[in-house]
């Protein structure tokens, strides 16, 4: 190999490397093809027994089938977030977590991954949430709660931004790796957002510089929204972080309402369970962002409301 | 001793070698948070064995370290046995061996070189070159080469090094100068593995994985692999490259002898020679055969000297001399309140060269060597004291004799006494840094001095968004082997903060850029938020809209300076709110702007 060849086979690599990166497109059909729908439906159930309740809380949708196929490979993403134990409050309570994959899979999903990019360590956090024990616990080599690889999280061009017009989102998250993605929040306070609930919870499947998101925090989260679109959003309010959030760590900050909130509208779960702060949908400036871009209902007369 | 089972003691000793060493790579690996805020213990047992770590510790300390108890028991069974630890169970010594076993072949051809030289020389009836002590090749086992490193003849000043070493390195401890941790053996082998070795082998499987793509690699061999073999995720070091250098130098040591840092450099292998001293154990004969010389050449340590026989305070039990003795009287013998009686050697040790004049030089000065069986003499005593004396006075003139601040942001690991206590504490093993979950830890470079090279600091923002101190985690206190990062339960360690968090109004966004951000605010653990917000203002944005900026304060008495603020801040660069050490002189006046 002369010195020429060996240039041209350098260009030649390195320009095939390049062309090779993934961008995921996310075209302007999306948002623009929502079409009105028939009325949401949301479910609120309420229950000491969390396993149950998750059960309950699926029947006015139709069962977890309705959701996850045979054979599809399911995300459920709790919120994992931080080094708190379940009473604490800051992360989805383990026991819905575990019920939730369990029904998946009951359906019949060829996989169930849970995975969440922790604040704290993440060894830490999957480990003091509960939830890594609670997925082990089923026995399940469908069910895994894995920890997020850095080099799967690949940019995607969101061209309906209206704050950002690109950023990194988590592959196993979205489009051929991901048939159904369960998403499933706690509900806290946060003094940014004033809430964090189902929108916000999407901050764990992107990559990047997530302090960047707070600069416009609620269009942005909104934003992001565009790309991940949960086919189900399951809104932990077995207890609530009312103060001091996202982290907690008071017990005295806690509330315990023993509520799920089920639905396949996001907007209208996040809607609701605003309301359980004694706060109106209106007042979450991520909710009406992402009301305007139609990815759901934010006004609850629209929705039907199931109590179970 | 009859050897056990009808085993050569030699496949003992190599059984027991692979075991510990075993034990310390798992230890090794087990240092990490693994799902339990409480490690399972033991991981640092190879630091509390160390009497010499123990020792330069509780001097520069000036304080009695329970935990260095098994260094006790260490020092009682070398009184017994002698140095055995060197040869059965120090897990350098283990891989020193190993890697001569990689270079054998490369002894093989040397080997050959010197065997063509010598019958060149006879042929041309040259003098004779000088290859081995015993005059003669280990049969079949062509490990020559070490001893023609040595020019066949233990030097005594080579031998003198490592007490040379270990004399200066206790007496600057005793002035408070601690640099135990360059040249304890598990210190530099243990910061080698973490900083570099570690890292590099994470990356290494991790690109493999990457090529080989997916499939029965990816799914079956890959987790297992990360799970049980490597760490959890590939950590990131200062001095990585000095570390790697200082471990490959002893092991390049290597080439020039067998064992070569064993023999003349290793300060704790010095400190268990001169233990080695009064041990019980002795060999039998105490002098090598006249007429052969099998045990010299077998010997690793160069513990058998034709003219000055054995030296307990260089063997390492080894046991080669025993299995490889051809007439099988060499053995090893526990002999208390009895004369031992040296087997009679060769009757016909008159054979072969006979008594020329120079064995009779020799014979003379024999008996005047085997009344010092430790080669250790006053010079070496009086120059080791001095040098180890002299050191704070050489550190104190290179900064010209003024007294050196403490960096404010040089942060210590939570519990760290002050810096004089803390330094002296530390032996630079590595392990509160290998055990960090977030990678936080890291070693000081001359921050605070040439003798604060490698002891542990906290640097926040190294890995962004990563590297801060981890709430709820205790691990770096429960592996340290000398307390120098105490013992504390979670609660303890809040009463103790690293430091204090301080905003930089000229950086942080919500007060210089007038942008909405607050992330600090967010991630910050305190239950009660250490970071408030001190005020919201409504502003016009650039699209002509109204933004609420929430600008931060940080409540002082609520902080425990864990840095996760600084870890996360959004700015890139130097981060918007940085931590600095609680007795640093108000650097909120010192280091940043104050707000208008």
């Amino acid at each position: 190999m002369d010195r020429r060849e060996f240039i041209e086979q350098v260009a030649a690599w390195s320009a095939g490397l390049c062309a090779a990166t993934p961008i995921f497109e996310v075209g302007s059909i999306l948002a623009a093809e929502e079409k009105p729908k028939a009325k949401p439906i949301l479910a609120v159930a309420k229950g000491k027994e969390y396993g149950a309740l998750v059960e309950r809380a699926m029947k006015p949708l139709g069962s977890m089938a309705a959701f996850v196929g045979k054979g599809a490979r399911v995300v459920v993403k709790p919120n994992i977030g931080w080094d708190r134990t379940p009473e604490q409050a800051a992360n989805t309570h383990p026991d819905v977590v575990k019920a939730v994959v369990q029904q998946c899979l009951d359906a019949g999903a060829k996989q169930v991954l849970v995975f969440d990019r922790t604040c704290n360590d993440a060894r830490r956090s999957y480990s003091r949430s509960g939830i890594q024990a609670a997925v082990e616990s089923i026995g399940d080599s469908r069910a895994q709660c894995v920890f997020q690889d850095q080099k799967k999280f690949v940019p995607v061009k969101i061209q309906n931004g209206k704050s950002i017009n690109e950023f990194s989102f988590y592959k196993d998250a979205m489009g051929p790796a991901c048939d159904c993605y369960i998403n499933v929040p706690i509900a806290k306070h946060h003094v940014l957002a004033k809430l964090t609930l189902g929108l916000k919870n999407i901050m764990g499947v992107i990559g990047g510089n997530r302090g960047e998101i707070h600069k416009d925090i609620h269009q942005r989260i909104a934003d992001l929204n565009l790309v991940v679109r949960p086919q189900l959003t399951i809104i932990d309010a077995t207890r609530i972080l009312l103060r001091n959030g996202p982290t907690g760590g008071k017990l005295e900050d806690v509330k315990i309402l023993h509520t799920l909130i089920a639905s396949a509208d996001m907007v209208a779960a996040d809607a609701y369970a605003t309301t359980l702060f004694g706060m109106k949908p209106e007042e979450l400036g991520a909710t009406v962002a992402a009301a305007k871009f139609g990815l759901g209902e934010i006004d609850l007369s629209k929705v039907k409301i199931v109590e179970v | 001793m009859r050897r056990p089972l009808w085993i050569p003691w030699r496949w003992w000793r190599r059984a027991a070698q692979l075991l510990l060493l075993l034990v310390f790579l798992w230890l090794f690996r087990r240092t990490e948070y693994t799902g339990a805020d409480q490690l399972a213990g033991g991981e640092n047992i190879f630091f509390r064995l160390d009497p010499l770590a123990g020792a330069a510790a509780m001097l520069a300390a000036r304080q009695f370290i329970a935990l260095f108890w098994p260094a006790l028991a260490l020092v009682a069974l070398t009184l017994i046995l002698g140095r055995f630890f060197c040869g059965w169970v120090c897990p350098l010594g283990t891989l020193l061996d190993y890697f001569h076993r990689l270079l054998r072949p490369l002894a093989k051809r040397t080997n050959r070189l010197l065997e063509s030289r010598i019958s060149n020389s006879r042929r041309l009836g040259g003098a004779d070159i000088p290859v081995c002590p015993g005059g003669r090749h280990f049969e079949g086992r062509q490990e020559c080469l070490p001893h023609r490193g040595e020019k066949c003849r233990l030097t005594a000043a080579g031998r003198a090094a490592k007490y040379f070493l270990l004399i200066a390195v206790l007496t600057a401890a005793a002035f408070a100068f601690p640099l135990v941790g360059l040249v304890d053996p598990f210190s530099l082998l243990v910061r080698g593995l973490t900083f570099w070795i570690d890292p590099m082998l994470f990356r290494g499987v991790d690109a493999c994985f990457g090529w080989a793509g997916e499939g029965w690699a990816a799914d079956v061999l890959q987790p297992f692999v990360k799970k049980r073999l490597l760490p959890f995720r590939p950590m990131v070091f200062h001095l990585a490259g000095l570390s790697a250098a200082i471990l490959a130098v002893v092991f390049a040591l290597e080439l020039a002898a067998r064992r070569f840092w064993c023999r003349y450099v290793c300060p704790l292998g010095a400190g268990l020679g001169l233990l080695a001293r009064w041990s019980l154990v002795k060999r039998l004969p105490a002098k090598v055969c006249k007429s052969c010389g099998d045990c010299v050449a077998a010997c690793r340590m160069g513990a058998l000297d034709p003219a000055a026989g054995f030296s307990p305070e260089a063997c390492n039990l080894c046991m080669e001399c025993v299995d490889f003795c051809p007439k099988g009287i060499a053995r090893f013998t526990i002999e208390i309140g009895r004369k031992v009686v040296s087997p009679q050697c060769h009757p016909e040790r008159s054979e072969g060269s006979g008594a020329n004049s120079a064995e009779i030089l020799r014979s003379a000065q024999d008996d005047r060597r085997q009344a010092r069986p430790v080669r250790l003499s006053r010079r070496t005593v009086l120059t080791g004291i001095a040098a180890g004396a002299a050191m704070p006075g050489i550190a104190w003139a290179a900064r010209l004799g003024q007294q050196r601040p403490v960096p404010p942001d040089l942060l210590r690991p939570p519990g760290a006494a002050d810096e004089p206590t803390f330094l002296g504490l530390c032996i630079r093993c590595g392990e509160c840094m290998k055990v960090c979950p977030t990678n936080v830890l890291q070693p000081a470079i001359f921050q605070s001095g040439v003798e604060g090279l490698f002891s542990p600091r906290l640097i926040p923002r190294l890995i962004f968004e990563q590297s801060y101190c981890e709430y709820a985690c205790t691990l770096c206190g429960q592996v340290c082997p000398t307390g120098a990062i105490p013992r504390l339960d979670e609660e303890a360690k809040h009463a103790q903060p690293t430091g204090k968090a301080y905003f930089d109004h000229n950086l942080c966004l919500p007060w210089a850029e007038k942008t909405a951000c607050i992330r600090c605010e967010e991630m910050c653990p305190a239950p009660d938020k250490a970071i408030k917000i001190l005020n919201t203002r409504k502003i016009i944005g650039k699209d002509g809209q109204e933004v609420e900026i929430q600008q931060p304060y940080v409540d002082r008495d609520l902080c425990v300076g864990c840095g996760i603020c600084e870890s996360n801040c959004t700015i890139e660069g130097t981060a918007g709110i940085r931590v600095f050490r609680v007795d640093a002189a108000d650097p909120q006046t010192e280091f940043l702007l104050k707000p208008k």
